[in-house]
């Protein structure tokens, strides 16, 4: 730390300064196809979740159990897809690495190509 | 690190096992020589042919932190600073289910609560309950699971897929020094509750949890600005009836609001953080300003520091939380520099450091993190060190009884 000049700015991240693309997932992070497979599976089931809660609770009332399950889901899948990218953002390497060392023929361990 | 002392046979812990060791994946075995000598003094080591025994004692040195948060599991802010604090990363455990929830270090080893879900999405969704409500998950196998490796037990705990929706067949959890058990209702069931060494509560406040949601969930195509209002609003009830609650019972609760230092500042990226922290709570002393009971306000930035725009604000009070008294540490603002930390942290009392310095080092460590500039990132290491502080503290008081025990 004594090597650190004491007024040194730090490289603090700015929390949502500028707004990310969610949908754009480093590349070389995605090694596997099985991760591909969970972020694109997660986009869409966000999508899908949303419109259905939407239609649930026009149906069924904001206040009904439906309405609230549904949108439960949508959190559900929200906070997958995010826990992902945040797992790919932070560790760098495709989070299948070690299944995929362990378990290399399988389907999801395919090199993933874009 | 060793608990187990020297025994005769009669005198060893009924719940250690004798085993031959083999390597157990993604986590190290604790183990022990113990030289057996029937009759003899306990504390001589006799000289025995063949008398090597490879005892395997984990008898229940295992403690349990209760983490409640409604962020998803792999919490991986919180639990990464924690598991910094004790040294190494916590990782997935190598070669099981890759959508398992569970994080392992070399200490300690991280459960998400969802595990225990008795109902999957489809099972939620045909009965009409959310993930909130306790009739979706099994608190008798929470409590099962728990008492089991805080009694030094091997357990296999199912796995809930958030990918798939599906409950995913069990994976084996070793007991560790620490288990962290991370979720919805760690503190829900006052069976599970028993258990918990140590808990915390992370609160945040509806505008704060609304702009959070906002940076998690804005660029995901279907996500508006209406569709996470909405799913918070419909979630609130819920969240309200069942989680909330839970506070009360915590010795610390970690409270997110907005910040006070920029008037009408909606983008809840400056934050008032506020460290709530039960007294008399054995083996956690809380963490201090200056005077220890008293009420202070404290500005550091001035001649001594500069700070850049909002700036640092600190108070400490006690108070009253729930029928209990507590102490509460305030930070509102954001640190901007290294030097600004390292103030903070040299007027800080009761921080449970091992050297000068040691917080601003683990926030410098992961300055890459959310909240590494502000009240969360510095209340987390926080707790961190005072939960290390808690595992020495009854790691020694048992290897003290157990000396006791085998004196008697």
């Amino acid at each position: 730390m004594s090597s650190i000049a004491p007024s040194a700015a730090l490289a603090f991240p700015s929390r949502g300064g500028r707004r990310r693309d969610a949908s754009l997932i480093p590349c070389a992070v995605v090694k596997y196809k099985g991760t591909q497979m969970r972020v694109q599976r997660l986009s869409e089931m966000i999508e899908k979740k949303v419109i259905e809660a939407q239609e649930v609770c026009a149906g069924s009332g904001a206040d009904s159990h439906e309405c609230r399950v549904a949108w439960d889901e949508v959190e559900e899948v929200s906070q997958a897809k995010a826990d992902l990218r945040l797992k790919l953002e932070v560790e760098n390497r495709d989070p299948l690495e070690s299944f995929c060392r362990e378990n290399p023929d399988t389907d999801e361990c395919r090199v993933y190509d874009d | 690190m060793a608990v187990c002392t020297v025994h005769t046979t009669q005198s060893l812990n009924p719940t250690c096992s004798i085993s031959k060791p083999s390597s157990f994946f993604g986590h190290s075995p604790r183990q022990l020589v113990v030289l057996a000598s029937p009759g003899g003094n306990s504390s001589t080591i006799p000289k025995r042919k063949g008398g090597v025994l490879k005892v395997t004692c984990s008898s229940g040195d295992t403690i349990v932190i209760g983490l409640a948060a409604d962020s998803g599991c792999g919490k991986s802010t919180f639990m990464r600073r924690l598991t910094s604090v004790f040294g190494g990363a916590a990782e997935p455990p190598k070669g099981g289910n890759p959508d398992s929830n569970t994080l392992i270090s070399d200490t300690t080893t991280v459960i998400c609560l969802d595990d225990y879900h008795s109902l999957d999405r489809t099972g939620r969704k045909e009965k009409g309950v959310t993930a909130l409500d306790p009739r979706a998950n099994d608190f008798d196998l929470m409590y099962e699971q728990v008492k089991a490796i805080k009694e030094g037990k091997a357990v296999d705990k199912p796995i809930y897929n958030h990918v798939t929706g599906l409950l995913d067949p069990p994976e084996l959890i070793k007991p560790p020094k620490i288990l962290v058990i991370e979720g919805l209702h760690p503190m829900f069931d006052p069976r599970v509750r028993e258990l918990l060494d140590f808990s915390i509560y992370l609160d945040i406040s509806n505008e704060v949890k609304f702009a959070w949601k906002i940076q998690r969930d804005m660029a995901e195509r279907g996500h508006s600005l209406e569709s996470i209002k909405a799913s918070i609003e419909a979630r609130k009830p819920d969240f309200d009836a069942y989680i909330d609650p839970q506070k009360q019972y915590a010795d610390a609760v970690i409270e997110v609001l907005p910040t006070q230092l920029i008037p009408d500042d909606n983008e809840g990226k400056v934050l008032r953080v506020r460290l709530i922290m039960k007294e008399g709570v054995q083996y956690f002393k809380p963490v201090y300003l200056f005077d220890e009971g008293s009420t202070i306000s404290w500005v550091p930035c001035g001649r001594k520091l500069t700070c850049s725009y909002p700036g640092i604000k600190f108070a400490y009070s006690p108070d009253s939380y729930f029928g209990h008294e507590v102490s509460v540490l305030e930070m509102d603002g954001q640190f901007d520099r290294l030097d600004e930390l390292i103030y903070v942290e040299s007027h800080l009392s009761n921080i449970s450091t091992k050297f000068y310095g040691e917080i601003t080092q683990q926030m410098l460590k992961h300055s890459d993190f959310p909240g590494s500039n502000n009240g969360t990132g510095l209340f987390q290491t926080i707790v961190g060190l005072k939960i290390r502080d808690l595992f020495e503290q009854i790691t020694e008081a048992k290897a003290g009884a157990s000396l006791q025990a085998a004196k008697a």
